[in-house]
């Protein structure tokens, strides 16, 4: 059991940045659209994932620096703070629209309208932020998203075709109604769904609460390869089963309620309910992981003191940072703005300010003034090189396709 | 004087030849006393002809990998050289007018220790 | 053209930007107190306007509103500079560690105030989390 809860930072990071709202309704959409041609591009982010949270990781456990630190030292304060700018907003879109993917999930579970749910919401995330010790949160949470297996179990029950969605996987192409754009769009949606920078921040910044050091490295490398491909597969999942239901029948995904009903479809009232909580877990998991995020990364740019291990009143602005951004996601949700509209454009953003987060943390991962002896290896830095090429292009490419699709539409 | 007032400064020579932009000043720990450590004497300054902007630390350190990435970072700031304090005429206005006759010196940090953090 | 090579000074070398601008300060017991925004340099003699003709040495940190200048431009006035005298200083590593309590210090006023008037004052600010 001990191994198991040892996994919980990395379990807890992949289910809030794979299963967050953003990503069940891309993948959704993606699987709607698109069947499985572009699973692939799950893969080549996860890659990426655990390679880049393996790195900030192992920074954050050799030198307890945690990534925003290690950006601020390196970039210096225009480019650090350019990229704090982004990232910043970037979680705060992305907080709001998880306060609001708790909403839209409870409402599923008691058909209570959202706008009363989202104050709690809002209400409950601070208080776990606020006084819950930061290993209880990631136990919780982490062991309770683990009920989204539920989507992989549906797809095996809705009993597909399997040589087709094989096709899908195995021989990509854009289908035929759709344009070629439009597919490169999804995918760089998908791309900044898996590489999400406050997955580092969390996952980094985690690894300091937890007092990590050198001699957890393993605990760290582990974490990184069972939870981010862990949170691969379910995402897969998510896209294969609307890809058995909706692509035939030509439906796309716009709602949560349409997201969930394959699982209905396939196991009945039970399967429903476990879905619904695993949801509710991952967007309220994805909420702590965004407004601690807020909170870190404002506080190491700064250099103030943060951290849930220490009590409020001993990081009086980092706590202040985080009420700010939960009560200013809150009053955007009430103004009845569509949450699920929100996380679409913060997982572009996401692969647009990406390069800059990456890069400091690749070069600080080869400085043997803060790593000593755990530098990169050649086969690390070979493979985090084709990364940054990627990350670029995607970078680069991510405005101009979304101007050209009209944000995939 | 505060290092804000030195970096990014335009350097010319005592003709008032442009030679480029101070990227960086380099301290060394042997001052008069203060406190626990020696103060940071004002060793000299990093000059780069081409840009103001920061390193990552590349060209310095001697650290080598990713290979690519250091040889990229070394291309941006060839040229890049040291003068001391001591060559320094005056700093006024976001420019710093170097002495006639003034050194130049190699930029590297190799030869130092290795610190650890 | 290579250059020759500095003679080597016999304290250790610190390169501003590489090794203390933009390093994380911690205090006596290891809490973040702020960032190295910026440096104060006066000539032994006590001058600010040092040039080369004497040594000129790091005098204090600087913190605060020199941040907002470095990243805009433009040079905020000698009041609004937060100073951490080279006195506290006791290391410098990855991180700046100084000898003091940071709460001691003129830089974390921000702190104590949010801590005083917002924090501090909600239900369960001052204790450990549960």
């Amino acid at each position: 059991m001990k191994k198991v809860l040892g996994l919980a930072l990395g379990i807890l990071t992949a289910i809030g940045g794979f299963l967050d709202i953003g990503d069940l309704v891309t993948n959704a959409v993606v699987g709607s659209r698109f069947g499985l041609s572009l699973a692939w591009v799950v893969v080549v982010g996860v890659i990426g994932i655990c390679l880049f949270a393996s790195m900030s990781g192992r920074v954050a456990a050799v030198s307890g620096r945690a990534t925003f630190e290690i950006i601020r030292e390196r970039l210096g304060p225009r480019a650090a703070g350019a990229n704090l700018t982004a990232s910043f907003l970037i979680n705060l879109l992305t907080l709001t629209a998880e306060v609001g993917g708790i909403a839209l999930a409870l409402q599923l579970a008691s058909s209570v309208e959202p706008r009363l749910w989202i104050p709690v919401a809002g209400l409950a995330v601070w208080l776990v932020v606020w006084r819950t010790k930061f290993s209880i949160m990631e136990n919780v949470t982490g062991l309770v998203g683990l009920t989204l297996v539920v989507f992989a179990v549906t797809v095996f029950l809705l009993g597909p075709d399997w040589s087709t969605l094989a096709d899908q996987t195995f021989h990509p192409g854009v289908p035929a109604n759709e344009g070629r754009d439009v597919y490169w769009y999804y995918a760089i949606a998908l791309f900044g769904a898996a590489m999400t920078p406050y997955e580092v921040f969390f996952f980094s910044s985690g690894a300091v609460e937890e007092r990590w050091s050198a001699k957890d490295l393993a605990q760290s490398r582990l974490n990184v390869l069972v939870g981010f491909p862990f949170g691969g597969i379910l995402s897969v999942a998510i896209a294969a089963c609307a890809a058995i239901v909706f692509l035939p029948a030509g439906i796309e995904v716009s709602s949560l309620s349409q997201i969930v009903l394959p699982v209905a479809l396939a196991g009945g009232k039970l399967a429903l309910a476990v879905v619904i909580v695993g949801i509710v877990a991952a967007t309220f998991g994805a909420a702590l992981e965004t407004s601690l995020s807020s909170g870190y990364t404002l506080a190491q740019f700064m250099g103030w003191s943060w951290g849930k291990f220490r009590r409020p009143a001993r990081a009086a602005r980092f706590h202040l940072t985080m009420i700010v951004c939960i009560l200013v996601a809150v009053g955007v949700l009430m103004t009845s703005v569509d949450p699920i509209a929100i996380t679409e454009f913060s997982v572009v953003f996401s692969a647009i300010a990406l390069p800059l987060t990456y890069l400091p943390i690749l070069v600080i991962a080869n400085d043997p003034e803060y790593m000593g002896k755990h530098v990169n290896g050649r086969a690390t830095n070979a493979l985090a090189l084709v990364y940054l090429v990627i990350i670029v292009a995607a970078s680069v490419a991510a405005i101009p396709l979304m101007i050209a699709t009209g944000a995939g539409s | 004087m505060i290092l804000g007032d030195l970096l990014d400064a335009r350097v010319t020579d005592a003709d008032g030849r442009g030679l480029g932009f101070v990227v960086d000043a380099r301290f060394a720990l042997d001052g008069p006393i203060d406190g626990l450590l020696a103060a940071p004497r004002l060793h000299g300054l990093l000059v780069s002809p081409r840009t103001a902007t920061s390193f990552l630390g590349y060209e310095r350190n001697g650290v080598r990998a990713p290979a690519l990435l250091a040889r990229w970072f070394r291309w941006r700031h060839r040229g890049t050289f040291l003068v001391h304090w001591s060559d320094v005429r005056w700093v006024a206005d976001g420019t710093v007018v170097l002495r006639a006759g003034y050194e130049r010196y190699s930029p590297g940090l190799t030869g130092t220790a290795p610190q650890q953090g | 053209m290579s250059l020759p090579p500095d003679e080597r000074p016999p304290g250790r070398i610190l390169d501003a930007r590489l090794h203390l601008l933009d390093r994380q300060v911690l205090d006596v017991d290891g809490v973040p107190t702020c960032t190295v925004d910026d440096l104060e340099i006066h000539g032994l003699d006590g001058s600010d306007r040092p040039d080369g003709t004497q040594t000129a040495v790091v005098t204090s940190l600087l913190s605060g509103a020199v941040l907002a200048t470095r990243v805009l431009g433009g040079r905020p006035p000698a009041s609004r500079w937060h100073r951490i005298r080279w006195t506290h200083v006791t290391d410098v590593g990855t991180t700046v560690r100084l000898g003091v309590h940071g709460d001691a210090l003129d830089v974390t006023w921000t702190e104590r105030w949010v801590r005083d008037h917002v924090i501090g004052r909600l239900p369960g600010g001052r204790h450990d989390p549960g």
